[in-house]
This record gives structure tokens, sequence and C-alpha cells, in this order.
């Protein structure tokens, strides 16, 4: 980090940088958690010394504003951090094919799940896919709090070049919602399959850059997520 | 993941409505966005009128501020502040950028002494906000130095370069007056609270 553009941060949130500058800081703030945290204050700072110059304004004005938003679409939700949320393709929507024929295995596990449960694990509901990468020698295992209060663990296995999530302590949803799971890499974002979470899911090991998600979405799932992601994890970091 | 607890600087209920309202803003609710106009608007169209002047041209960055967060209620990021906030940091941005865009206009505006920049209010305004009193005090708690500096920046629009010009100051102490004294700023409203 260069201490003399972390001196930027004020000059930024009272917006008295060029273009130029302005956007090279934004680069900067990307890369540095504590700088973000100090501009988000500044800003509010700021914000308030606006805030305390209110002048009403005119009545006019209001309904040629709402006349206005009326004409106007609204940008959809984002899940990734990218700007943009694109329809994959190229080599992304190649990943993204296997990621779909992972979810066919889940589905096929499942049929055929009550089997192996009574056969060697009794004591889980978890698809035996799923197990197989947790129990795997070379495993790397993750637990992380969900932001709907539940519970999710993620683990990895180099050789089976695969990656599973259970799901079994994540909250019960009404039968209106469902989970879903997205597997996100630079800007693309596509569905995974919709979860079902006592058996979990598990998939080949998407590319080092992709990030997987969960939302909540209404029953059936959704094409793009509509709500804000419930945990996000890249697995090539687990 | 969890959704982190944390202390805001902006505690009054008035400031919680506009983030609930905002969150049905970026579900397409038009009753919601009519009632964020109404919670927000004083202060959207103050900032407007303090940078841009002219009331008309203040109606129009304030009419683009709203069409904006309409547009980008769903990417308002609750992780980089409050809605208000977000709200008057793109009010701010627009009205900097209006009146950059009009150079000739700015520059009619013969620089007027730090001193009376303080008091430099349209004459018809109608001082609603609860935080003037807080802010104006604690605008007090800044050196000279960073009082114009901030002020000259947030209030007329100029780059920390323009600034350094005016105040015959080197660039990188405006630079660190900016910083200072907007840390000295939010300390101090902090603590009001």
């Amino acid at each position: 980090m260069s201490t003399d553009l972390h001196t930027l941060s004020g000059a930024y949130a009272l917006h008295a940088l060029s273009s130029e500058e302005a956007e090279e800081f934004q680069k900067h703030l990307d890369a540095c958690p504590a700088c973000r945290q100090e501009v988000k204050e500044l800003q509010q700072a700021a914000a308030q010394m606006g805030s305390s110059e209110a002048i009403r304004p005119p009545a006019h004005l209001k309904a040629r504003v709402m006349a206005a938003a009326d004409q106007m679409s609204q940008m959809p939700p984002r899940v990734s951090r990218s700007n943009v949320i694109e329809v994959p393709r190229g080599r992304w929507g190649a990943r993204l094919l296997a990621a779909a024929a992972a979810v066919v295995v889940i589905v096929a596990g499942v049929v055929g799940i009550g089997v192996l449960q009574s056969e060697d694990e009794p004591s889980t509901r978890l698809a035996s896919g799923v197990v197989e990468v947790f129990q795997a020698e070379d495993a790397h295992t993750a637990t992380m709090d969900t932001a709907n209060g539940g519970k999710i663990s993620v683990a990895t296995s180099p050789s089976l070049n695969q990656m599973a999530v259970d799901t079994d302590e994540l909250p019960a949803l009404d039968d209106k919602h469902v989970y879903q799971l997205w597997a996100i890499e630079d800007g693309a974002i596509a569905s995974v399959g919709v979860l079902e979470p006592e058996k979990g899911a598990f998939m080949d090991m998407p590319g080092p850059e992709t990030e997987v998600a969960i939302t909540i979405e209404p029953a059936g799932g959704s094409q793009q997520p509509t709500t804000d992601p419930i945990m996000q994890v890249e697995p090539a970091a687990v | 993941m969890s959704p982190e607890p944390e202390l805001r600087l902006v505690s009054s209920h008035e400031g919680a409505d506009v983030d609930l309202l905002l969150q049905r803003v970026s579900r397409g609710d038009s009753k919601a966005f009519d009632a964020l106009y109404d919670a927000v608007s004083s202060s959207v169209y103050g900032v407007a009128r303090r940078v841009v002047r002219d009331p008309s041209r203040a109606e129009d960055v304030t009419q683009e501020t709203f069409l904006e967060v309409w547009r980008k209620a769903a990417r308002f990021d609750a992780d980089k502040g409050r809605a208000k906030t977000w709200i008057m940091t793109i009010a701010h941005r627009r009205a900097v950028d209006a009146v950059r865009r009009s150079e000739s206009q700015k520059r009619q505006d013969t620089y007027t002494a730090p001193d009376e920049v303080s008091h430099d209010e349209p004459a018809d305004a109608v001082i609603e906000a609860e935080e003037h009193g807080a802010v104006r005090e604690c605008l007090e708690t800044l050196t000279d130095l960073q009082l114009e500096s901030v002020r000259l920046a947030y209030f007329n629009g100029y780059t920390y370069g323009e600034v350094a010009t005016l105040l015959e100051k080197p660039l990188p102490t405006i630079k660190t007056r900016m910083r200072d004294g907007l840390i000295r700023l939010r300390d101090c409203l902090e603590g009001a609270r």
C-alpha cells in the first residue's frame, strides 16, 4: 500500500480528486480494507456536513422525479463483488457445464441414497458423494456461519478434484423458499442448482478464481439471484 | 459472512428508516420510493443548492440523484455505509460534476474569504436538519486550514489541486488537511451522539 495514496482518502470523500485520480484511488481501495473503512467513515462525516444544509425543495419537483422514475427500469441485484452480471460463456461456460453435470450426479446419488445409507453411514443423510469428499485423505474443510443464522461446512479434495458442501445445519425454510447454489467467476454468475439441505451438494472443483454462493430463492429456484447471499466462499482458498 | 452488528454514527431513527425504505425500493416498491423522497429530499436538494447555487440546476441534480438511487437501489452495499450516506454521496458527486462541467460559471463566482464562506447560505434557506447544530459546532473544532480546505472542496467543488492554488499551500499539505479535517469532524460528530 502506498502511504501517499492512502492520504487521499479525505480528498476522495470530498470528491476533490480528478476522475483519473479517483479511479486510481478506487483500485487502491479494492486492495485495502482499512482504507475502505476509513473512506466509509469520512464519507459519512461529509454526508452529515451536507445534510446540515438541508433546504426543502420546491413542491413541484417531487411529481417530476416520481414520473421520471416510473419510466425507468431498475438494475438487478448483484451477488458477486464484480460490477457486471453476464450470461456465462466461453471457458466459464464449459466449467459450468461440468458443474451442471455434477448436479445431475447429485440427483442420481439421491435416488440411491437409501441403499447407501443403510449399508455404511446410517448416522448421516448426506449424499454419499458429499461424504466421500469430506472423508478424503487430503480433504481441506472449513465451517462458517451463514447470514441467516445457520452453519455450513465446505470440503475440497485435490485428489478427487471435487468440492462438497454440508448444508445439514442450515435453518429450515418454509415451502415457498429454497436454497440455491451459485458459481461466480469474473462477473459471470450461474446457477449450480437448488439444494436439498439435508443431503448437501458436491461438484467438480471450480477454478481458482471462482466463488460459490448460496441464496434463498422462491420455490423452484431463480434464473439469477434475487437476494443477497447467506454465504459466499472461494473453494480454492478452503 | 454473518451480518455484523456495528456501531453507526447516525443513530437517529430517521437514518434507520432510510435503510429500510431503500431495501423496499430495491424491490421496485414505488410507495417506498415516495417515502424515501420525503425523508431525504431536503438534504439532497440542500447540498445541491450549496454546491451548484442555481436553484433550477439544483433541482436537476436532485432529480438525477433520485433516479440513480432508484436504478441502483439493488446495488446498494450496506457494508459500505448507511443508505443516507450513500444517497448523499451520490448527490454530492453529481453536484460537483455539474459545477465542473460548467467551469465558466464557477469562475464567475469570485472566491470568498473562508470566514464568509461558512455563512454563505442561500437566502431562502430553510434549515431543517437536526444535525445542523452538531455539524456547525464540530466544524469549529477544525483548524482554519483544515476548515478552509474541507469547505472549499465540499461546498465549492474545487479539486484539492485547486484548493492548494487558492490557498497558496503545497499539495501534500492540502491533501493531509482535508483528511485530518474530516477525521476531526468524524470524531467530534461521533462524540456528539
